[in-house]
């Protein structure tokens, strides 16, 4: 069924209409952190780009100042005071932390027990797989409880580790399958051909097929870290003091007012990196998605 | 993809390299699964399967809260739920949150896909712009539309009360009957696009002839639709609305941030419900049932719908 010219065009404007309305979110965000705190609450400033574009958000949650600083500054005493509980410098670092810390622990895990789930032929292979599986559905808030208690009696609680193994624990079911897929890719050949050679399974495992599947690594590894990175339940529970970007965010939220300013210069920079990483990963994103049944 | 290319095997694997291969001892290099399967099995059985057990436990025990103590009274908690109209009130939010969603959800992804599959210039940029709202943390997503159905100085509030869409007096996420529709707005922008990622591709996998086919024997764009597409997508959709579905089953971060649960108690969930109880009652026993209360209704849910559409992974 060919397009006419004018289909083709009714097409070019739909979809670039329908793209751009789930861009605006993203849009309006990013030029609310750059309003002054006026432009945001301002009734005839709302809709229309009449305001002086400031960083005075990026400063203060970025740079530590304090706002009293900042309007002295400025000259610009509107909305002055507030305590500088907003740096949030140390929760970037944090953030990272314990998403890189998540995703190398996950990713090591994943790589070699999905190896043996792609190559052994073994009694309970399947079952082992949906229990894994399994895993994936399992509501978080479900052990929530248990893991604070059990935290607590470990020291874990309000640590990066123990953010560090929950994460890794609810990535794990998403990564073992989506790395057995990309085992699966490769043929079983490659495995027995080095075997006939006289190579032990490790050996093949580490020379042979896991550097064909670098690339399903690699997938794997910016899923990971991206699920970490913005993962919100589980540090709510378990953290205090270390705070990850998503729920440091809802601290600005307060009973005397939000400071939208601040929460949108954070949230803008909290979505930088998983932009970044998921644009590296295209191909593979919805392989991972459907915890590897659906490949493009 | 992977490339098939057959390595090198001569020079990648020293055969007789004696030496080389006594390093390892015996159950790793065997073709036993066990070593493989040892780290990930250990790390799930302490950190998911006994938490979960010890939720189960923690379940029979009912709080004093007054001496803060836990008196072993296995019904206790679990008659607590079946009397608790909370409870219904929350199990039907939830349900009636994950239809709603996923219906709209897969509509629109659905639409949205054959829009964009095209494979004319710029459609690629289009599609990559499209997987954008997927990766925004949701707490940022709620609280970015916390700000934008804001009563007094919201963009889309602002925005259709200027047009004469909505009246003035009535702040979308304040009310009672339409707080969830606006938490809903955030997870249809949110996650429209994972529908729309998974029908393209199952779109972009579909064979040419029977439509070339149907094209020769004079079919009409809407019948080529309902007559072959969908039946032939049908297997990605129904896998794409259970992973969508759990998930949206165990909705809490929208609900979190942008209502906490309220007004009153107009969208709380289940998962929600249990995260009050939690923090504000700190009643663990009984927040602890609830959590395992969604879990078996994830469980049953997903099993009928299992049964019911033949889903395989």
């Amino acid at each position: 069924m060919q397009e006419t010219f004018w289909q083709k065009r009714l097409r070019d404007v739909a979809a670039v209409l329908v793209v751009g309305v789930f861009m605006f979110p993203l849009f309006w965000w990013a030029l609310t952190s750059f309003k002054p705190t006026s432009a945001i609450f301002d009734k005839d400033e709302i809709i229309w780009f009449n305001f002086k574009p400031t960083l005075v958000n990026y400063a203060v949650t970025m740079l530590g100042k304090s706002r009293a600083e900042l309007a002295i500054e400025s000259g610009n005493t509107f909305g002055i005071g507030g305590a500088s509980s907003y740096d949030s410098r140390q929760t970037i670092i944090d953030s990272l932390i314990i998403a890189i810390g998540a995703t190398a622990l996950t990713v090591l895990l994943a790589v070699i027990a999905s190896y043996a789930l792609s190559r052994m032929r073994f009694r309970g292979r399947q079952a082992y797989l949906n229990w894994i599986l399994s895993q994936r559905f399992m509501p978080p808030i479900a052990i929530i409880v248990p893991v604070v208690f059990m935290f607590h009696y470990m020291s874990l609680l309000d640590t990066r580790l123990g953010l560090i193994i929950v994460d890794t624990l609810i990535n794990l079911p998403i990564a073992v399958l989506l790395m057995k897929s990309f085992y699966d890719d490769v043929p079983v050949d490659v495995d027995e051909a080095a075997m006939i050679d006289g190579a032990s399974r490790l050996q093949i495992f580490w020379r042979v097929v896991l550097p064909m599947v670098k690339g399903g690594v690699a997938a794997t590894a910016v899923l990971c870290f991206i699920f970490s990175w913005t993962e919100f339940l589980l540090s709510l529970f378990l953290t205090n003091s270390i705070r990850t970007l998503p729920v440091k965010i809802t601290t600005f939220v307060t009973s005397t007012g939000s400071e939208w300013g601040f929460i949108a210069a954070l949230g803008t920079t909290a979505v930088i990196p998983s932009f970044i990483f998921i644009l590296l990963v295209q191909k593979q994103l919805v392989r991972g998605l459907t915890l590897g049944s659906l490949k493009e | 993809m992977v490339s098939h290319q057959v390595p090198s095997l001569a020079v990648d694997v020293p055969v007789s390299d004696t030496t080389r291969r006594r390093v390892w001892p015996r159950f790793l290099t065997s073709e036993h699964p066990f070593p493989w399967l040892a780290p990930i099995t250990a790390l799930i059985l302490a950190f998911g399967v006994y938490p979960l057990l010890y939720a189960l436990w923690l379940s029979f025990f009912k709080r004093n809260p007054i001496t803060r103590m836990n008196v072993f009274n296995p019904t206790w908690n679990w008659g607590k739920l079946i009397a608790d109209e909370r409870v219904w009130g929350a199990i039907g939010h939830t349900y009636l949150y994950t239809i709603t969603a996923l219906l709209i959800e897969l509509c629109l992804g659905l639409a949205i896909a054959l829009l964009l599959d095209s494979d004319r210039k710029g459609y690629g940029l289009l599609r990559a712009l499209m997987t954008l709202p997927l990766v925004v943390p949701p707490a940022v997503t709620g609280m970015m539309f916390l700000l934008m159905l804001d009563g007094s100085f919201g963009v889309i509030s602002t925005g259709l009360v200027s047009l004469g869409l909505w009246p003035p007096q009535h702040p979308i996420l304040a009310s009672g009957s339409t707080a969830l529709a606006g938490v809903l707005l955030a997870d249809i922008w949110q996650w429209t696009p994972f529908m729309v990622l998974i029908m393209l591709a199952g779109l972009r996998a579909l064979p040419k002839e029977p439509f070339e086919a149907a094209a020769i024997d004079g079919a009409t764009t809407s019948q080529a639709f309902f007559r072959l597409t969908l039946p032939m997508l049908s297997k990605i959709i129904a896998l794409a609305v259970l992973i969508r579905g759990v998930d949206l089953f165990r909705i809490y971060d929208y609900v979190k941030v942008m209502t906490d649960s309220g007004p009153g108690t107009a969208t709380e969930t289940l998962t929600s419900y249990a995260g009050t109880i939690y923090f504000k009652n700190a009643d663990f026993p009984y927040a602890s049932t609830i959590s395992l209360f969604t879990l078996l209704l994830v469980i049953v849910t997903s099993s009928i719908f299992i049964k019911l559409f033949k889903v395989r992974f």
